[in-house]
């Protein structure tokens, strides 16, 4: 059967990148300064994986699924950088099946 | 005392209000008659307040401190959180003693949620209640049931926590009339993989069982089989809540529709006396 979640309970790495989707959506400062320089601002968080801050940085919306961003968060995100619906889709079909691990 | 004059529920989607042309127009009219209908029944019960069960999207909690429950007790509650849905902004009043007394009545009876009085409402409570007409008609209560963030409170909890309110319900003498609308599901996933499936096999199971009388029965299905209906279908907690606080009573299906354009199967509904 497939599972409705990624995992039971964010990981400590998921949680980074929730605190990042959270913070840049409900912080107005926060937003102005992601939008200003993405690396710079992803770059202030060092409990960031390297994977995660690399996906961050490529909007690499499939990959951040499948390490765990809250699938809720992530959407809006996507929302909140007017990244095409299409495109938003195709990128979470892509890795139907798939884990971060293959 | 107070006694339950209605209880309904709805699905929530934010495309119905950011994209209501997307299924078409026969599809649209008959989900946006069958919310007018639950908003004009809703009308003419009077109630002193309505009480809202649903979920947060992340906006007011976040995974530094998420309640499985909480129930608002402000006074007011400003709406809608999402900058992007396209509804108007509004201030919805709030019945803060009510909110109070559900409280410590949940706590009487074995629970513990959480409580807030500075919650903003998202579409999952601004959509249905703009679209039934009777968004800052009533004064409201909101709780909410985590759904959208595992761990999640068990199906069977859900339909306790129900009961419960119901009993504080009816032990409460600063109003007479309450109505209650529960919103959420049914299957679809958000941001995942299946995003536009649904599992139409999976809703009218759930919605007949509501009518079966075995709330049991109802929350082992759901505990297994949510998992094939996607990531919002967590949301038919919200319905249980409904449920358990809806006691004896049976289901009337007004309206059902999968709609994949809006990402959702709909439903629309009422609890009514056997």
């Amino acid at each position: 059967m497939t599972e409705n979640w990624v995992s039971a309970i964010p990981s400590a790495e998921a949680h980074v990148i929730d605190r990042i989707l959270y913070d840049v959506q409900h912080d107005r400062e926060e937003e102005k300064r992601y939008f200003a320089d993405p690396r710079a601002f992803i770059a202030g968080f060092p409990a960031l994986s390297l994977r995660a801050a690399e996906a961050l940085a490529a909007n690499d919306i499939g990959r951040l699924y499948l390490l765990g961003a809250n699938p809720y968060l992530l959407r809006a995100y996507c929302l909140q950088l007017r990244v095409p619906e299409q495109e938003y889709l195709a990128a979470l079909r892509a890795v139907a099946g798939k884990t971060i691990d293959g | 005392m107070a006694e339950i004059v209605g209880i309904f529920g709805v699905s929530h989607t934010p495309v119905m209000t950011n994209m209501p042309d997307a299924p078409g127009a026969a599809i649209r009219d008959a989900v946006f008659e069958a919310f007018r209908r639950v908003g004009k029944e809703i009308a003419a019960l009077t109630p002193d307040i309505l009480l809202l069960v649903s979920n947060d999207h992340l906006h007011n909690f976040f995974i530094d401190n998420l309640p499985a429950f909480c129930i608002g007790a402000g006074d007011s509650y400003d709406s809608p959180l999402e900058g992007w849905l396209k509804v108007n902004r509004r201030e919805v009043p709030g019945h803060a003693a009510f909110g109070a007394h559900l409280i410590e009545s949940a706590f009487d009876a074995g629970f513990d949620p959480a409580f807030s009085m500075e919650l903003i409402l998202d579409h999952a409570m601004v959509t249905p209640l703009e679209l039934a007409g009777v968004a800052g008609a009533f004064p409201i209560v909101p709780i909410y049931v985590n759904c959208v963030q595992p761990p999640l409170p068990r199906m069977k909890r859900c339909f306790e926590f129900g009961r419960a309110l119901r009993d504080g319900i009816e032990r409460y003498s600063g109003a007479r009339r309450v109505a209650m609308l529960a919103t959420g599901g049914l299957s679809h996933d958000v941001g995942t993989p299946r995003m536009g499936c649904i599992n139409e096999d999976f809703d009218r199971r759930f919605l007949r069982l509501l009518d079966d009388g075995d709330p049991d029965k109802l929350a082992r299905f759901l505990q297994v089989e949510v998992n094939t209906a996607g990531n919002g279908a967590e949301e038919v907690r919200n319905w249980l809540v409904a449920h358990g606080a809806a006691a004896n009573c049976q289901f009337e299906l007004y309206h059902y529709q999968p709609v994949p354009e809006w990402y959702t199967g709909i439903g629309v509904g009422q609890w009514t006396r056997r």
